[in-house]
């Protein structure tokens, strides 16, 4: 690519927060600029805020966004979301969970809120067990109308095979955003220590991004995260030690 | 008898490996008050279940797996601990590890695993809520810790379940091998490993998604929950350790503190330090920063060594002790084998600490002549030879030829074995190699190595009210540096600020001190039955007679006096006579007045 067709956001030294909302895109956005074993941003949780500005009312998170080389694995999202949902910690409650890939890496396994939403096109009851709240994005669950376990034709559509069941009903676990302002986001920021900065991010838009990400199972998105991180050892092997020369001592 | 509030659901899972049986063992709220869980319960059981001498690989022996009161809430809390009778050093014994075990076993409805007997076969258990499953691990044993961890995952078709597993080291007898925690953390130092592998259990897995914690009243509790999180996250102290993990202490501890250790503790002294510590890994190696659960320091550094022989290898590491014992203290300046070195311990599930020092001492007693190639089949060991010390950590693993089965040993039986005056430089306390902080360079972490219940480590508290706090914390299986470390001594007031919520006690700041004081004064009384005394509470020789030949602390030795005064110090802050023996009145202030018979038995027993 020749110098001067480089697109505008490229040429000028841009803010990192201002890049991934000119782009919306936090996850492929991960891609580009983060590098592991940079230089750490020195509060990254006021880079990150959810605040427009000082005193001003924080923006709708209608979408959220997951910067995946930056999650450490706490769980402190699956924390606050069944604390949040349930009164209770029990992460298995959680709508939100970290899949572990060979124990190299983690996973946010989220919600991806699509506009298409799969999920409900797929709910077969009359009037429709999930539905999007129109105003807060989030997939708001009528427990009395779901059919449950015997069904669970959601997760079965789900392209990001995210949906879980709850282990007490049998019920699709599924994000209400809850109600604009999520707990995970909230928590991932609150830890605050990731010097790359925190993983889970919400934003006012979303529209057209994010298929490349949701459309994979959580195991696969593993293997890129894997081999985007540890290349050329994908699989994780240990190298050493060679198996044992003696026959001995078994 | 009580049952809890909260906090704790008042009953420990008792599993039987001979008759392959479980059951529920009731545990009242009375007794979690005093003992809090993992470390402190676990003692309470030892010391009221086994009589002095006990064997520490007896059929009926236990280890039992705590998580505390706080494991699996919104307070920071993630470490496990495996409390029982070393079969190492032989005293009371406690091994911690962090990751996601603890609530796991929480969500899963337990106080913690009482683990006894001991199967004809190899088995392994899988633990989901209130189920438990004895099931064979014939085609485990023998296979590494990761091979091991991944085979679970697959039986189990569940990538959530959090194992605990042993090494080939475990299976094969080495009394310093340890438990595996989730592919890259260990529950080391103990000989845990050793006991798992004597009663035939590869390991454990664990499934919770049952219960939740009760909590007493939990506005209150959150609201303390918080302030324990914040303090972490605004802990300036601490960036340090959340961007370089503890590897970044090994250039610190060697340029500033003098007591980074260097070929079995001859030195502090060693620039190329530079090559194997946390900035050549932020350099070269590292990739992702790990957390345990909810924790915001996420000490734990992945990386992939990108070129050599190892190229592609995935590992953690280096940090502070695993750099230093087998870094450092060999001469290592190449990292790529140093972190080899600390890989393949954690692959066989050998205590990377011990290793480090039976191989340091190893060498060293080459150096001067005390062992000799044919006592090694042949191996000639030097500093900076990673090919042979790979080999020897082998041989340690599989006990293969003489010199497995001789190094297998540790540091204490080597050097008896050996003579020669290698008593000179064999470090250890009580039994137990000591950490990569050389007490000459870092004088209060002589309190951790001598004073501490296991002898030998380096996470026992530096200083008495440190010793305090650390009971503390592993009982409450709350990790050091989310806990005193941040707080120091206002910790008490934080802790009870969560714990009285949480478990609805009535705790005032003065009863954390005591319930610290009780569960290392019991503790005690359980070393005091084996014979220990203030004439055990003593470093490796070396620190008192060999001077620091270059550093920062050149010149500096540990004196008499300084022994004098820690003793002192230590002993009058928890209540124990000249001889380290717990008096009657101390024992009676903290409600162990039924140990008292025991300790005069043990006073006149060993004539102290």
């Amino acid at each position: 690519m020749e110098e001067k067709k480089l697109p505008d956001v490229l040429k000028k030294e841009t803010s990192r927060r201002d890049f991934l909302r000119g782009t919306a895109t936090a996850a492929g956005g991960a891609l580009a600029i983060s590098a592991i074993g940079g230089i750490a941003p020195k509060k990254a949780e006021a880079q990150y805020s959810v605040q427009t500005a000082p005193g001003t009312k924080p923006y709708a998170q209608k979408y959220r966004f997951a910067e995946r080389q930056n999650c450490t694995g706490c769980r402190s999202c699956e924390f606050a979301c069944s604390l949040f949902h349930t009164g209770n910690v029990r992460p298995a409650l959680s709508r939100i969970y970290i899949a572990k890939y060979k124990d190299m890496v983690d996973v946010p396994v989220m919600c991806w809120h699509c506009d298409d939403a799969p999920c409900i096109a797929a709910c077969p009851t009359t009037p429709k067990a999930i539905q999007k709240d129109p105003k807060t994005n989030g997939i708001v669950l009528n427990e009395k109308i779901c059919l449950g376990a015997k069904c669970m034709k959601c997760q079965e559509a789900c392209p990001a095979k995210y949906i879980r069941g709850n282990p007490d009903t049998g019920q699709p676990l599924i994000c209400d955003l809850c109600g604009g302002d999520p707990q995970c986001v909230k928590a991932c920021h609150e830890q605050a220590g990731n010097p790359q900065g925190p993983c889970l991010q919400g934003r006012p838009v979303g529209i057209g991004v994010n298929m490349a990400f949701r459309d994979v199972t959580p195991e696969q998105a593993g293997k890129d995260l894997a081999n985007l991180m540890f290349y050329p050892n994908v699989e994780g092997k240990r190298v050493v030690p060679a198996k044992s020369k003696t026959k001995k001592g078994r | 008898m009580a049952t809890p509030k909260g906090g704790n659901f008042g009953k420990v899972l008792e599993i039987d490996l001979s008759k392959q049986t479980f059951k529920t063992r009731p545990v009242s709220d009375e007794i979690l008050q005093q003992y809090i869980g993992g470390r402190g319960l676990g003692a309470y059981y030892a010391v009221t279940e086994y009589k002095a001498g006990k064997n520490a690989l007896d059929e009926d022996a236990f280890v039992f797996v705590g998580p505390g009161p706080l494991s699996g809430t919104m307070a920071v809390s993630h470490r496990t601990c495996f409390a029982h009778k070393s079969p190492y050093t032989g005293l009371m014994t406690h091994a911690e590890t962090g990751a996601h075990l603890a609530s796991e076993i929480k969500f899963a409805g337990w106080d913690g695993l009482y683990i006894k007997g001991r199967a004809k076969k190899p088995v392994w258990l899988s633990i989901v809520n209130d189920k438990v499953e004895f099931k064979d691990a014939s085609k485990m044993w023998g296979k590494t810790t990761d091979d091991t961890h991944e085979m679970m995952v697959k039986e189990m078709k569940d990538p959530e379940i959090r194992t605990a597993v042993i090494g080939p080291a475990g299976e094969n007898g080495v009394p310093y091998a340890c438990i595996i925690v989730e592919r890259y953390r260990a529950a080391a130092r103990s000989g845990t490993g050793m006991v798992f592998g004597d009663k035939k259990l590869k390991g454990f897995a664990v499934r919770g998604t049952k219960y939740a914690v009760p909590v007493a009243d939990n506005a209150k509790f959150l609201a303390a929950a918080k302030v324990n999180k914040d303090g972490n996250v605004a802990g300036e102290a601490w960036e340090g350790i959340k961007k370089w993990g503890t590897g970044g202490l090994m250039e610190l501890k060697h340029f500033l503190h003098g007591s980074l250790i260097v070929k079995n503790y001859q030195t502090t002294w060693f620039p190329d330090v530079v090559k194997v510590g946390g900035e050549e890994a932020m350099r070269t190696f590292w990739k992702r920063h790990a957390a345990c659960t909810n924790c915001p320091t996420h000490c734990l550094k992945l990386g992939v060594i990108r070129s050599g022989k190892y190229a592609g290898m995935v590992a953690e590491g280096p940090e502070y002790e695993s750099g230093g014992l087998l870094g450092t203290n060999l001469g290592m300046t190449k990292f790529d084998e140093m972190i080899a070195l600390i890989e393949a311990c954690d692959a066989y599930g050998l205590d990377n600490i011990s290793t480090g020092g039976v191989l340091g001492f190893t060498t060293e007693a080459v150096e001067k002549g005390a062992l000799k190639p044919t006592d090694l089949d042949g191996l000639k060991p030097k500093w900076n030879d990673g090919d042979t010390y790979m080999e020897m950590i082998r041989k340690i693993a599989y006990k293969d030829g003489k010199a497995g089965k001789l190094m297998a040993k540790g540091v204490r039986a080597m050097s008896k074995e050996i003579g020669k005056g290698s008593e000179a430089y064999a470090n250890h306390t009580k039994g137990k190699e000591l950490a990569a902080h050389d007490p000459r360079g870092d004088k209060i972490r002589a309190y951790s190595y001598t004073m501490g219940t296991c002898g030998g480590d380096h996470h026992e508290g530096q200083g008495p009210a440190a010793l305090g706090m650390t009971a503390m914390a592993d009982s409450l299986c709350v990790c050091s540096f989310t806990n005193f470390l941040v707080y120091g001594t206002g910790t008490d007031k934080v802790v009870t600020n969560m714990l009285n919520p949480l478990c609805g006690w009535n705790w005032k700041p003065e009863d954390y001190w005591t319930t610290a004081k009780r569960i290392m004064t019991l503790e005690r009384v359980f070393n005091v039955r084996e014979g220990i005394s203030s004439k055990d509470d003593r470093l490796p020789i070396r620190m008192y007679k060999e001077k620091l030949p270059a550093g920062p602390r050149k010149d500096v030795i540990f004196t008499d006096a300084d022994q004098k005064d820690m003793e002192t110090k230590t002993y009058g802050f928890f209540g124990w006579d000249a001889k380290g023996i717990p008096t009657e009145a101390t024992l009676k202030a903290y409600g162990l007045d039924y140990l008292i018979a025991d300790v005069n038995a043990a006073k006149k027993k060993y004539n102290l």
